[in-house]
């Protein structure tokens, strides 16, 4: 330990000494006390008065010379403030962030991918020449600028739920969920699509930047070089503004299948997404093809068909085996119970009924994308919707194609 | 339960610490030492995670007087400057799969995870690298403005990390693929790779990471 100056060392060793005399003192006290009580009640009784005048004595003393609490150093909390304790996760905000990687030859930068042929096995040099996410106005990762990502009140989450909970639906597991900033419905949320939203335009958390403040919507963008047999094809794409609010990944651990399930909800949200066939230079890019008016609500699985990640093991048919598999099962069958003909629910199996109105209504388990506006060079080609999506069964297994 | 989600095999790994030499500037840190040649020596970053490490050699920590320390009051934080290489001429295991970076023998480091009972795994294969960074930042920092309002409203401390501005590498690179078994070695042994990246030179990391409890703390 440190101190602050040597007077305080000072007085603090004074008082531990003290202390520790009182309590030698107390502790003598406390044993005659207990030996001689049915003895000689009248002595006992002045032995418990030495005690508690030496106690009493001594927490003035302690106080006086003790160490004042400095800034930052720990305190002791009270049970009631104890008790209000629920330490439900962990918080992350990023304040002022940046980051951006690339290739430049002259600076001596390499990103590269690799692993990647064509389809009669020719390799394909992918080369990342720009991958940056900064804050926003960064005229397509030319002038990249700081950014928050999450909001203090309302921060990127890593949390462990309890699958007992309705919301969370995944009984007697214990689930972990990694959250992006949750969408808010109190009306103090954002637009999440416009880049100059007010406070109680939408639902979006995080909000445009405004007089001043970068806010917490960054630009995003990737470019890629792919060049095969020194022929070079270049594909960039950059978000504007982009919102990831109400996205979240949940993990459990699947007892039947004794296999990792999830859930996963990606929202995506841009007011331009533009994409582009600039080389390095900012030259031969054709036109721009700029999708305005973004939103992207992908659901993958649900508590009634949770999405399954595994890779095939060694026992797997030739074709499979080490390969990957995504899989989103049929639902499972409920409990056993009649539909009524008319499809009522008064004529039903009320839990039978529910489950599946729940399966079909419930629009967390559906899927949206809409496109406001698609435009290639100077012309607007109109916009696109697709709407209520259900993911009701996905197999999908990756295959080598190497020989 | 979540304890039986997965199982983990890591193989081949041998990270090396390279000590940067010494510092003329203060930091306002939690110790302080003062080598032959002055000045204050750093914290060197091991495994990736931050722990204190102090040189073997040439610049011994010597006893500061009370006045010198009557003046270090341990909270202003930490800077931490680090020089990692992971696998740079190979790892601990040698054999006809394992071996340095000249031949055609893997020489990276291998981390495997099992996502379901009796099937395949996950690969992170081949990592391997030099990592550079100077001047991550640890401590605990009060907020309670700033944030386009919700500072004022936060009023708590949180946990600061400070990114170092620019990390550099040099033979940065790793593979991510499927396999049926978690080492090459084993029988039946059959991967997939989906990708494998190559990095070089400055990667910008900067701003501050703020971590700190949610729920009712």
């Amino acid at each position: 330990m440190f101190y602050q100056n040597n007077e305080t060392a000072r007085k603090l060793r004074n008082s531990r000494l003290f202390n520790k005399a009182c309590s030698d003192e107390i502790a003598k006290s406390l044993a005659y006390s207990r030996v001689s009580f049915d003895a000689n009640p009248a002595k006992t009784r002045k032995a418990f008065y030495t005690a508690a005048v030496l106690i009493v004595l001594s927490i003035p003393a302690s106080l006086a010379t003790a160490q004042p609490a400095k800034p930052g150093s720990l305190k002791q909390l009270s049970d009631t403030e104890m008790s209000a304790v629920s330490g439900q996760g962990i918080g992350v905000v990023l304040e002022d962030f940046l980051f951006s990687h690339g290739t430049d030859a002259q600076e001596g930068q390499l990103f590269e991918i690799g692993g990647v042929t064509t389809a009669d096995g020719q390799a394909v040099r992918l080369t990342v020449n720009h991958l940056y996410v900064a804050g926003p106005d960064s005229q397509y990762g030319q002038n990249l600028g700081p950014v928050n990502l999450g909001r203090l009140n309302n921060p990127y989450q890593i949390s462990l739920l309890d699958g007992d909970d309705p919301a969370i639906n995944v009984p007697g597991q214990a689930v972990v969920e990694f959250a992006a900033p949750s969408q808010v419905t109190d009306g103090s949320g954002y637009d999440c699509l416009s880049s100059s939203a007010g406070a109680g335009s939408g639902s979006c958390s995080s909000r445009p930047a405004s007089g001043g403040f970068h806010g917490e919507r960054p630009d995003i963008g990737l470019s890629l070089q792919a060049e095969i047999n020194g022929s070079s094809s270049f594909l960039n794409v950059h978000a504007r503004s982009a919102v990831v609010d109400g996205s979240y990944i949940r993990l459990w651990g699947d007892e039947t299948l004794n296999q990792l399930a999830g859930e996963i909800q990606m929202n995506f949200y841009t007011p331009e997404l533009s994409i582009s066939a600039c080389d390095e230079t900012g030259s031969g890019c054709g036109d721009r093809v700029r999708l305005t008016d973004l939103a992207m609500e992908l659901s993958l699985g649900n508590t009634h068909q949770p999405l399954l990640l595994s890779v095939h093991g060694a026992d797997a048919p030739d074709n499979k085996a080490g390969n990957l598999n995504l899989q989103i099962a049929t639902i499972r069958q409920p409990a056993a119970g009649d539909i009524a003909s008319d499809g009522g629910r008064a004529g039903s199996n009320t839990a039978v009924w529910d489950f599946y109105d729940n399966y079909y209504s419930n629009p967390d388990y559906r899927s949206n994308i809409h496109v406001g506006n698609m435009q290639i060079g100077d012309r607007d080609m109109g916009g696109a919707r697709l709407e209520g999506m259900l993911i009701q069964h996905l197999d999908i297994t990756t295959r080598d194609l190497q020989p | 339960m979540i304890s039986n989600l997965m199982k983990w095999n890591v193989s081949g790994l041998l990270p090396r610490i390279r000590n940067r030499s010494p510092q003329k500037t203060i930091s306002n840190g939690l110790m302080a030492a003062q080598g032959n040649r002055g000045g204050v020596i750093r914290l060197c970053a091991r495994y990736g995670i931050i722990v204190t490490a102090f040189p073997l050699f040439a610049l011994a920590m010597e006893p500061l007087d009370d006045e010198s320390m009557a003046n270090v009051a341990g909270q202003g934080g930490m800077s931490i400057s680090g020089d990692v290489f992971i696998n740079e001429e190979g790892g601990p295991i040698s054999n006809a799969t394992f071996g340095d970076c000249t031949d055609n023998r893997r020489c990276g480091a291998r981390l495997a995870s099992q996502f379901s009972e009796d099937g395949g795994w996950w690969v992170l294969d081949d990592f391997r690298g030099r990592f550079q960074f100077d001047g991550l930042t640890l401590r605990v920092r009060h907020i309670d403005s700033g944030f386009g309002g919700d500072g004022a409203d936060f009023d708590r401390s949180v946990l600061e990390i400070g990114l170092p501005g620019t990390v550099s590498m040099e033979e940065v690179r790793y593979t991510l693929g499927t396999s049926t078994t978690a080492r090459p070695t084993d029988p039946g042994f059959q991967q997939t790779n989906f990708y494998s990246i190559q990095m070089e030179g400055d990667m910008r990391l900067e701003g501050n990471v703020l971590v700190f409890p949610t729920g009712n703390p």
